[in-house]
């Protein structure tokens, strides 16, 4: 009788502290924390350069990191990596298949003793009309869902998802973001690494944002879109009519609540602030009493917003404190 | 969208029960698999089977049937027991560098060590790939010689033997060695195509020593697949027992084994 491990969703899968990693003296990873718990999908988002990559192949022992505590499944991912590798499914940025392997049998080359239903895989991902066809002749898309089923040949207790959609067209995206989703579903422990921001917040209920090693910050991407990336925006334009009293329609809206600026950018008004800004401007355009002007228009901050956010505050407390280093330099 | 679903069945956790009783190992999925791959590649079935044979049948036919001074045995059967350490060098120094070098040039390598193969499958399933091709290339060699030269007496057929394993090991070797240490398939082409041909023409199937100048015959006595081919060839024709160049060749498979099994370690 076979036991099935049932993920408490406090078990931590993945724990990592003070990592750190150099290639030439060039740091890639400097102290990061991080902790992946059982059934989560943790999205590690950041530009390149960023450390992902390298986070990841450490996790999966492929890399030895330089300092750290590293802890996979409660494994040494180095120490342990006969006993680790084969519980893990990995989808790796820049790796293939010889071009002359089919697809079935890449699936029974890849399949190990924990593996069941490669047939029952391909056929879930679409894949089984090709089990014939050799991967060179794949497309990107049909390649990715190849890797995927791989990845979940062996019933993996984590999947790690290093730029799975790279490259692909977008029907071919969304394919390969059902199957995680259904992953999700399932209660599989999932770390995606990406940058495409729009994966990260459909697919992943944890963020960590990285930036040259370091993690800025970490939440789910509600809590790092709240805390970085507040302010939403209204936009419509003024009719003629309004024109001449713009300055005093700017001065109204500039009162209302939560708003904390209002701007003209060409013929349009540009109002932001908080989410009350949205409902404040709605009341403000009935009460008018004119028409609700047809190009109005709501932008609401993204994950996007908030790394960009990020990434910029990151970058001007980085160049104030070299200044500030510079010029102690230069005092002493 | 296309909708995915995953389950598990009862089927499906029935078989953890017994992983180990029915499941092929790693190094035999790959062996299995990679054997499969060779026979699709026209490059290295021309360079392993049908270079060596068709070199045999031109260069064993040119020098007649009588020994003279160049050739202290019948010409042809010095070129047929010459020709089987062909095999060797052409899938050491060819067939296998190119072949691995385009794996860790397309990740291939990785994703294996990721999907957890154990660390010394691809070695072993390379060193077993490596002597299967010999195994093949080799005896139909002889097969087509023997219709159309005869083969030659074996005098020593334990020191042969000695001699095709310690060579086979020994260019394998160097084989896997280059393949993970150029960083190209093209890269590993050119490089092992520069190494077979000059060992080929001066060592094993070019013009025999003695007719060679002496500085051309103290370099080709020294180059590892001629140190290969003496070993095999003297206790083969009985021209010799080929001792020195088979404890060379061991020393160079010892060296070059151990080399390779720690680049391929996955």
């Amino acid at each position: 009788m076979s036991l099935i491990e049932i993920p408490h969703p406090a078990d931590p899968v993945v724990t990592v502290r003070g990592l750190t990693k150099a290639y030439g003296g060039r740091t890639v990873v400097d102290h990061l924390d991080l902790d992946v718990h059982a059934g989560q999908v943790v999205g590690l988002i950041g530009a390149n350069g960023a450390g992902k990559t390298t986070t990841v192949e450490i996790l999966q022992g492929l890399r030895t990191a330089d300092a750290g505590d590293i802890r996979v499944l409660g494994l040494d991912p180095v120490r342990d990596a006969d006993t680790l590798r084969p519980q893990i499914g990995s989808q790796l940025q820049s790796s293939g298949l010889p071009d002359r392997l089919r697809v079935g049998e890449a699936v029974r080359l890849f399949a190990g003793p924990r593996a069941t239903g490669g047939d029952r895989l391909l056929e879930q991902f679409g894949l089984a009309h090709l089990r014939h066809s050799a991967f060179a002749g794949m497309s990107g898309g049909e390649r990715q869902r190849l890797f995927l089923v791989l990845a979940l040949l062996n019933k993996p207790r984590l999947v790690i998802l290093d730029e799975l959609t790279q490259g692909l067209d977008p029907a071919a995206r969304r394919e390969v973001w059902s199957a995680v989703a259904q992953l999700r579903d399932t209660g599989t422990t999932v770390l995606l690494v990406t940058h495409e921001l729009d994966e990260t917040e459909l697919l992943c209920e944890h963020v960590v944002a990285m930036r040259e090693g370091r993690v800025l910050d970490q939440g789910t991407p509600a809590e790092l879109v709240s805390r970085h990336a507040r302010d939403v925006t209204v936009r419509f334009g003024l009719s003629p009519a309004d024109i001449t009293s713009a300055a005093d329609t700017l001065q109204e809206l500039n009162r209302l609540p939560g708003v904390s600026g209002v701007t003209r950018d060409r013929g349009d008004v540009v109002i932001r602030g908080t989410r009350e800004v949205i409902a404040q401007v709605g009341a403000w355009l009935v009460a008018a009493g004119g028409p609700v002007p047809a190009d109005l228009r709501v932008d609401i901050p993204d994950l996007e917003a908030a790394l960009l956010t990020l990434l910029d505050a990151d970058h001007a407390d980085h160049v104030g404190r070299s200044g500030h280093t510079d010029q102690m330099g230069a005092a002493s | 969208m296309r909708t995915t679903v995953l389950e598990t069945t009862a089927e499906e956790t029935t078989t953890e029960e017994s992983p180990r009783r029915r499941h092929p190992s790693a190094t035999r999925r790959l062996l299995t698999t990679e054997l499969r791959l060779l026979t699709r590649d026209s490059l290295t079935l021309t360079f392993v089977l049908a270079f060596p044979i068709i070199s045999m049948l031109i260069i064993g036919g040119v020098f007649g049937t009588e020994p003279d001074d160049a050739f202290p045995v019948n010409p042809s059967h010095w070129y047929v027991a010459s020709y089987f350490t062909v095999v060797i060098g052409a899938t050491g120094l060819i067939m296998l560098p190119v072949h691995i070098a385009s794996y860790r040039e397309r990740g291939v390598l990785r994703r294996f060590a990721a999907s957890g193969f154990p660390r010394w499958s691809f070695a072993l399933a390379e060193l077993a790939l490596g002597l299967t091709a010999i195994a093949v290339a080799g005896p139909l060699l002889l097969a087509v010689a023997a219709p159309v030269y005869g083969l030659p007496e074996v005098h020593d057929p334990i020191r042969v033997v000695a001699g095709i394993v310690a060579g086979s090991v020994a260019f394998i070797s160097i084989g896997v060695l280059l393949g993970t240490l150029l960083p190209s398939s093209r890269a590993a082409q050119a490089v092992g195509l520069m190494l077979f041909f000059p060992s080929f023409l001066l060592g094993v199937g070019g013009p025999p020593p003695a007719v060679m100048s002496d500085a051309m015959r103290e370099v080709s006595e020294r180059l590892p697949l001629a140190l290969a081919t003496d070993a095999i060839r003297e206790p083969w024709l009985g021209i010799g027992n080929g001792t020195g160049p088979l404890l060379a060749v061991i020393a160079i498979a010892v060296v070059a084994c151990a080399l390779a099994a720690r680049r391929t370690v996955l």
